[in-house]
């Protein structure tokens, strides 16, 4: 038994339910039988590697799918071990480099390196190159795109390299400039709808359109979530009905719960307790931009206009402190602590005019 | 030319340590000795022209700390149950001239070395002692290298010659060989040293004698890394471990300088009073190496500043904290090893800032630049240790909001490793702004915690058996979408 997000992904460019124009350009760009790197980049769940999928199809048949699970074992310069999963067929590999940390460029370019190397034993109605998958490519560090830069000029005979990202802005200009960079919006809401009554039609269900629009609005825009979403509220209620409580991930009640926290009372002491609740967000593997985009969220819906612009503009500065800084908790706390400083003149102040 | 070379190589292990050229002594000796030990005679004479000749007389040893030197193993201030079985075994190899070994761990400066030489001394055993050579070596004039042995090669040729054959200068007294600065390959290739021992104990008919001193710090600790317990079986060698001197040895050890002081050296040293000796003996922390130092330093008369005290001086200064000039007002206590602050101290220090007020101006009584000096060989744990304790000392929020702004800046400047000077401002920044932001500090017990390990768990792939197997997911991807709801669906069967 599979996910319904697995079970029905798109097998064929032209069977993609959105952008169907961009899919349309993209087969052509194989069928020319050569194609640049590329960097694909795009909000999470908007399905870009569903359409790397595709693509890779496209290009070498469906032996594309025949996949194997592997680990890679490689050694840093000072002598540690590193192993990291990858996935591969005959014709491509992908790896996630941000699984090892700071040490991604060694698995990087030896990586590149070995797969480059080996050449293709038949290459008679085959392609004469091999690809290299990179997931998250804006979260590596600079080092390790430096490197990157170097080998992909260095083996564009025997690999192409598709990156993913989720933005470009954190992607250095020399490898933007060295790829085809091709950005896949979010499907919009009514998008979203229309895949989930495709979806439960071929489930053999019967998705109510009030509940379709509800779970689009819940999943910010994110297919993978709202596709998981419908299959949760199956799971706890079905046949569907309109009003059904829609299931959130568990990641942002803890959220909204730790913002009601920064409301509640405004003291070092409290802080102290938010701080315990970043820690526990932080390690269990939230990305710490989402608990700020989260946060911000919550506690601006308590602001009149003015202090929500001054919210606002302190979040913008700390956040993008914590992308320079080491410890996303240092900015997490400062902005925390900025905000229930702010709060708390803004109360005292209007209590001050009602007396 | 290459005859005259030969011949060096020749005659350096056996001429090398006639009685005028003792091997080096003590570890100390060698940085402060080098100067008088290795100047030959017209350096000095260029020395004593240059300088004044009076000066020069008025120490009037090569090397100052000798004249403290013990001189029998009673002297010594290890503990005399240590200084026995060092003996015993001494006597036992000595007898059976064997190639038995000897490994003598212990903090620095506890006596390891002389006791061994001491000892060596009283049952008139010749000590011969390895020192790396320096390998640096120019190019001949064709810019090539000349061609070098192996290090492991002359270390073993050096160790074994030392303990087989006798200088001509001696007369046929027994023979240790003592090794006590390991070359570098051994360090690097511990496989190399095994190899080199068992040829030691094949064709060598002397005991050996290795000392380490003992570090805290893990990776550097080379008797762990070379004298592994399979080595030491391996070799039946004996190990024995040195303590840090204790109290009494080392007030007793004091004791007998001050009175070779007030016997010979009047006229260089004050007679040190037991109040001085107390003092020194608090702050050496076990080392009477630095504790002899120390006393030196405490005790020179104040008025001569001669070529040799000036000397010294500069060295204590580099090595120890740079605090030196507070130390005399109070009183050698900040004076020796006790000095270095521990990081919880800091804390402390930071997170209570204490202020004075002084002739109507304010003043903190620790300034910050006082407290990263301490620290800047580690800004970030010391950073982290402040971040993690700084709360509940603030009362206002306010007041913390301005702290952990500062404490955003500072983690934000230590991120730029690649500039060096951002370390200092970011701790400088985080030290500073968290002293001055706490207005009315809370002032209640709170212990420090240390930072905590944010080594973020993601979860495997494994974990949800509803996955595809063959799909590489994300960690993040996995934690923001999948989690919750793949444990709803994970239910399914309960709820069907």
């Amino acid at each position: 038994m599979s996910l319904w997000v697995d079970k029905h992904r798109p097998r064929d460019l032209m069977k993609l339910d959105f952008h169907k124009d961009q899919a349309a350009r993209l087969k052509s760009l194989v069928q020319q039988s050569d194609f640049p790197h590329l960097l694909i980049y795009g909000p999470s769940g908007a399905g870009k590697k569903t359409r790397i999928m595709c693509l890779l199809r496209e290009l070498y048949g469906s032996g594309v799918e025949r996949l194997r699970q592997e680990t890679m074992n490689f050694t840093t310069p000072s002598n540690k071990k590193i192993e990291i999963m990858t996935v591969s067929s005959n014709y491509h590999i992908e790896v996630n480099p941000t699984d090892v940390g700071i040490h991604d460029r060694v698995v990087i370019m030896d990586l590149v390196k070995n797969v480059a190397q080996t050449h293709q034993i038949d290459s008679s109605g085959q392609r004469e190159f091999k690809v290299v998958i990179l997931n998250e490519v804006d979260d590596l560090t600079k080092d390790a795109q430096h490197a990157l830069r170097r080998t992909m000029e260095k083996y564009v005979a025997t690999c192409r390299l598709i990156l993913i990202a989720n933005s470009i802005s954190r992607v250095i200009p020399a490898i933007r400039s060295r790829c085809l960079t091709i950005r896949v919006p979010a499907p919009t809401e009514n998008e979203i709808a229309s895949i989930l009554h495709l979806v439960c039609k071929k489930e053999g269900l019967s998705l109510p359109s009030e509940l379709a629009m509800r779970i689009a609005k819940c999943s910010d825009r994110n297919l993978r979530r709202a596709l998981l979403m419908c299959e949760a509220c199956k799971v706890q209620q079905y046949p569907f009905t309109a009003d059904q409580k829609v299931p959130e991930p568990d990641w942002q009640q803890f959220i909204r719960e730790t913002a009601s926290m920064i409301l509640s009372e405004q003291s070092p002491k409290k802080l102290g307790e938010v701080r315990q609740k970043l820690y526990e967000l932080i390690i269990h593997g939230v990305p710490p931009d989402m608990v700020f985009a989260g946060l911000l969220k919550e506690l601006v819906r308590n602001c009149d206009m003015a202090m929500k612009c001054q919210v606002a503009s302190h979040a913008a500065m700390y956040e993008h402190r914590m992308r320079l800084g080491n410890k996303p908790i240092f900015h997490l706390e400062a902005f925390v602590a900025k905000f229930m400083a702010i709060y708390k003149k803004f109360m005292e102040e209007s209590l001050g005019d009602a007396f | 030319m290459s005859n005259l070379k030969k011949d060096k190589k020749w005659f350096k292990p056996t001429f090398d340590f006639d009685e005028n050229e003792p091997p080096k002594p003590k570890k100390p000796l060698r940085e402060t000795s080098k100067t008088p030990q290795t100047s030959s005679v017209d350096r000095k004479a260029s020395i004593s022209t240059t300088n004044n000749n009076i000066n020069f007389l008025q120490v009037n040893h090569k090397n100052w700390m000798k004249n403290f030197d013990p001189v029998s193993p009673e002297d010594l201030a290890v503990h005399i149950k240590k200084v026995q079985e060092v003996e015993e075994w001494l006597k036992a190899a000595c007898i059976h001239n064997r190639s038995d070994m000897l490994l003598l761990t212990g903090p620095v400066g506890c006596g390891k070395t002389t006791t061994i030489h001491t000892i060596a001394k009283k049952y008139n055993v010749k000590v011969t002692e390895w020192i790396t050579p320096l390998d640096i070596e120019l190019p001949s004039d064709n810019g090539e290298f000349e061609f070098r042995e192996k290090q492991s090669t002359k270390f073993l040729d050096f160790i074994i010659n030392a303990a087989n054959f006798t200088s001509l200068l001696d007369n046929n007294q027994n023979k240790l060989v003592l090794v006590e600065d390991f070359p570098n390959t051994f360090l690097r290739t511990p496989s190399e040293f095994t190899d080199v021992l068992q040829q030691y104990k094949h064709r060598a008919k002397s005991p050996i004698v290795f000392i380490c001193s003992e570090s805290h710090t893990e990776g550097r600790n080379t008797s762990i890394s070379l004298f592994t317990p399979s080595v030491k079986d391996q070799f039946q060698m004996h190990h024995i471990v040195f303590n840090g001197v204790s109290m009494t040895g080392l007030r007793s050890a004091l004791k007998r300088v001050s009175e070779i002081i007030s016997k010979k050296y009047t006229s260089v040293y004050n007679v040190p009073t037991a109040d001085m000796i107390e003092c020194v003996v608090n702050s050496s922390a076990g080392d009477v190496r630095s504790a002899v130092l120390n006393l030196h330093f405490a005790c020179l008369r104040g008025s001569n500043c001669n070529l040799e005290t000036s000397m010294i001086l500069e060295k204590e200064s580099k090595s120890k904290a740079p605090k030196k000039k507070k130390q005399a007002s109070s009183k050698f206590l900040s004076l020796g090893k006790d000095q270095t602050v521990s990081i919880l101290h800091g804390v402390g220090r930071v997170l209570n800032p204490k202020v004075i007020v002084e002739n109507g101006t304010q003043r903190l009584t620790h300034a910050p630049r006082d407290v990263i000096e301490q620290f800047l060989s580690n800004p970030n744990s010391f950073v982290n240790f402040l971040e993690e304790n700084y709360l509940p000392h603030f009362s206002s929020a306010d007041q913390a909001d301005k702290a952990a702004s500062v404490l955003s800046d500072a983690d934000y400047m230590l991120a730029e490793w690649r500039e060096k000077m951002c370390q200092e401002y970011g701790l400088y920044t985080a030290v500073a702004g968290l002293m001055l932001a706490n207005k009315n500090p809370v002032s209640a017990w709170n212990p420090v915690r240390g930072p905590k390990n944010m080594k973020i768990q993601y979860p495997t792939p494994q974990e949800f058996p509803a996955l595809d197997q063959n799909f590489l997911y994300k960690g993040k991807v996995l934690i923001t979408d999948y989690q919750t709801y793949c444990k709803i669906i994970g239910n399914k069967p309960d709820v069907m």
